[in-house]
């Protein structure tokens, strides 16, 4: 991997060549220095295990890791992660958010690794979840395993429902409720979207978030 | 700080005593090492107990031997012979005066400042049930309480007087196959506390039990029962300790509490088994299982507890909101210093519609010790609007501990709401400063922070509690700067 910053697209989709859409390696190795930057995108459709390990193995490494995941009818979409801080002074940041709609069941497995002696690591992750029909499931299990001391690290997990009190704000705007709910979802994920520029993929996610709201 | 200062202060804290080590010399009663259904006909014979509960004990313990010891925790667990255990010891009753306690024993409470005779009008607010190894050796305050038509009584006593209640309560919340240590624990408990609260009832006064490991080579096994009938209230405390040994000694409880509609307890805990020495040798394996049920609609039961000792603890308060907008709380502050390990945490089952529960869990650890959360919080397609909120902070002293959090969160409900954060930090020298700056010394200066860091869990103990706490975690971490 080169040193500079390169960002690596992988999206599932039920539409791709005989369902053999392309997975993200299951394991990684970040040097020194070197930045790793990866979104992981799952559309309505797919059934998948993402196992993904990534190692941390020189000073100054940095990951940004993001995500979402927009399941539905009988799709299962389980994420498990290992961010594996082997070395002092290196960052990593997680950001996921998913989507369970029809009879969905999604995982996340996220587990924050820092090493005896490395020191000053910074770990974040962050997973919400928005759970949408009676029949969907949502299982999150962030964990941090931390063997130095001096870290800053950090994990929050949230599952949950559209807000009401927003969609009245924009029904009593004007906006009907199922814009309203389209709305709120595409601003839910739209933080781990951010810095990507793809058009057209922008546009296939926001119409398989439409395709969620019913 | 410099190496030297350092060296110091680390030389002072190995040096701290346990100081509930001591052994207390009285006669006791044993039955032979080893567990086999002839043990547990005679720990039941010895207890004279009715055949029912011969039956739950064997059944039990049918369950346990196909059972296999769980190993998902984050724990170095020592292998356990289960041979090599006493399951039993009793302190000798003399034959003559039943009822008077053994001096001897009155003089261990004492000096446990526990006090096991109602003459202390002082501390009389508090109704205690003392366990001493295997036996309840006295319950204060009983008369008065039974005015109110409240039962508190040892567990033993239960059987014998109450029949009714214990077996229609008895495994309701924590089945006998549940766990391997609940399987054990329901083959071979010896005693604990009775508890029931009627019909609208407040108890007048916080109950407490007390509970020590004394004889060597011994387990203690306690079952608790706790009921509190519609519309009751109360306040429950328990408290621990055991002499110093360099062989590892097990405590495997069972704690059980009934919360029926409108009624609320509150059950407080100050663990200080004996945490092993400065280089791990000895300390007690806590394998505990607790657990509450919100039976009824509106009930609440909230669990706090605080942890110091213990070489091992595992131990997972839990409670299953079943009622219609039930809560619960689950408030914990684990330490572990030299090399304890914790894997604790909680369980929040959300059945019932608007039910609602609320984590907070700090963890402190120091030296070489490991310290986990492990916490499940399970929303239930029933749950409609159940709310959750954990909070799970780490705080690291020194660079050879470690601080895990394990949180497993699954909703089954479009409606509920689960928010989960935790957080690993260590006091930052800008907090030491600033306090050294005011005249504190290092020492001093981390008592004060780390407190200050448990303020919001050591607030909601009873005021006795609460105060043995905060010279606990004090006393538990001198030193552990560095």
């Amino acid at each position: 991997m080169g040193s500079s910053s390169s960002k690596k697209v992988y999206v599932l989709s039920a539409e791709s060549s005989a369902g053999a859409f392309v997975k993200p390696p299951s394991r990684l190795t970040v040097g020194a220095r070197e930045t790793l930057d990866m979104t992981v995108i799952v559309l309505p459709g797919v059934s998948a295990d993402i196992p993904l390990t990534i190692d941390l193995t020189g000073l100054g490494a940095e990951v940004n890791l993001k995500g979402i995941y927009l399941s539905t009818g009988t799709d299962e979409v389980s994420f498990s992660i290992t961010m594996n801080h082997l070395v002092g002074g290196c960052r990593s940041r997680q950001l996921f958010n998913g989507l369970a709609s029809g009879s969905a069941k999604c995982s996340f497995f996220g587990k924050i690794i820092v090493a005896p002696d490395a020191q000053q690591t910074e770990a974040y992750q962050e997973n919400h979840n928005i759970v949408l029909t009676d029949e969907a499931s949502v299982n999150t299990k962030p964990q941090l395993e931390i063997y130095a001391d001096d870290v800053k690290c950090s994990h929050g997990a949230t599952v949950g429902k559209l807000n009401e009190d927003e969609q009245f704000y924009m029904r009593s705007r004007g906006i009907p409720e199922d814009e309203a709910k389209v709305l709120q979802m595409i601003s839910f994920v739209a933080p781990v979207l951010n810095g990507l520029e793809d058009e057209a993929l922008m546009a296939r996610i926001e119409s398989a978030i439409r395709s969620l709201a019913i | 700080m410099d190496q030297k200062e350092e060296d110091k202060i680390i030389e002072n804290v190995t040096s701290q005593e346990y100081k509930e080590g001591f052994v207390t010399d009285i006669r006791q009663d044993f039955i032979p090492k080893g567990l086999n259904e002839d043990i547990i006909k005679m720990i039941s014979a010895l207890k004279h107990e009715p055949d029912w509960l011969l039956e739950f004990r064997l059944d039990a313990f049918r369950k346990w031997q196909k059972m296999e010891m769980p190993r998902w925790g984050h724990l170095d667990m020592p292998e356990i012979d289960f041979q090599d255990i006493i399951y039993y010891a009793a302190p000798k009753r003399d034959e003559d005066r039943p009822k008077e306690i053994d001096p001897k024993l009155e003089e261990t409470f004492e000096k446990l400042g526990i006090p096991v005779r109602e003459r202390e009008a002082l501390a009389g607010v508090v109704a205690v049930d003392a366990v001493f190894d295997s036996v309840s050796v006295a319950t204060t305050f009983r008369a008065s309480l039974a005015e109110k038509g409240i039962i508190f009584c040892s567990f033993s006593e239960a059987v014998r007087e109450h029949p009714d209640l214990v077996r229609k309560y008895l495994a309701s919340v924590v089945p006998v196959g549940d766990n391997y240590f609940a399987a054990l624990n329901s083959a071979v408990f010896s005693d604990g506390s009775f508890c029931y609260i009627p019909k609208g009832v407040k108890c007048p006064m916080d109950l407490s039990s007390y509970f020590r490991i004394n004889a060597a080579g011994t387990g203690q096994f306690e079952r608790t029962l706790i009921v509190a009938e519609e519309g009751s209230s109360l306040s429950y405390m328990e408290g621990c300790t055991a002499p110093m040994r360099d062989e590892n000694q097990l405590h495997a409880a069972v704690v059980e509490i009934v919360v029926e509609k409108d009624a609320d307890v509150k059950y407080s805990t100050v663990q200080n088994w004996y945490p092993g020495d400065a280089e791990g040798r000895g300390g007690i394996l806590n394998l505990v299982t607790k657990r509450g049920i919100c039976k009824g609609s509106g009930a609440h039961l909230s669990w706090t507890q605080v942890e110091t000792g213990s070489a091992i603890t595992w131990k997972y308060p839990s409670t299953i909101l079943k009622g219609d907008y039930s809560s619960s709380e689950f408030y914990s502050v684990a330490v572990t210093n030299n090399y304890q390990q914790a894997d604790t945490g909680t369980k929040m089952i959300h059945i019932g519609r608007g039910t609602k529960s609320r984590i907070v869990s700090k963890g402190i650890s120091a030296g070489h010790s490991q310290n986990s959360y492990r916490g499940l919080v399970r929303m239930n397609s029933g749950a409609v609007g159940a709310r959750n909120y954990s909070q799970c902070d780490s705080l690291l002293i020194g660079s050879k501990c470690g601080a895990h959090t394990f949180p497993d969160i699954r909703s089954y409900n479009p409606t509920a709401i689960v928010e989960h954060e935790a957080t690993t930090s260590k006091i930052s020298d800008e907090q030491l400063f600033y306090c050294n700056q005011r005249g504190l010394n290092e020492e001093d200066a981390v008592g004060l922070i780390v407190n200050g860091y448990a303020h919001e869990v050591l607030s909601r103990l009873p005021m006795e509690f609460a105060v043995e706490a905060t010279k606990l975690l004090q006393v538990s971490l001198e030193g552990s700067i560095g």
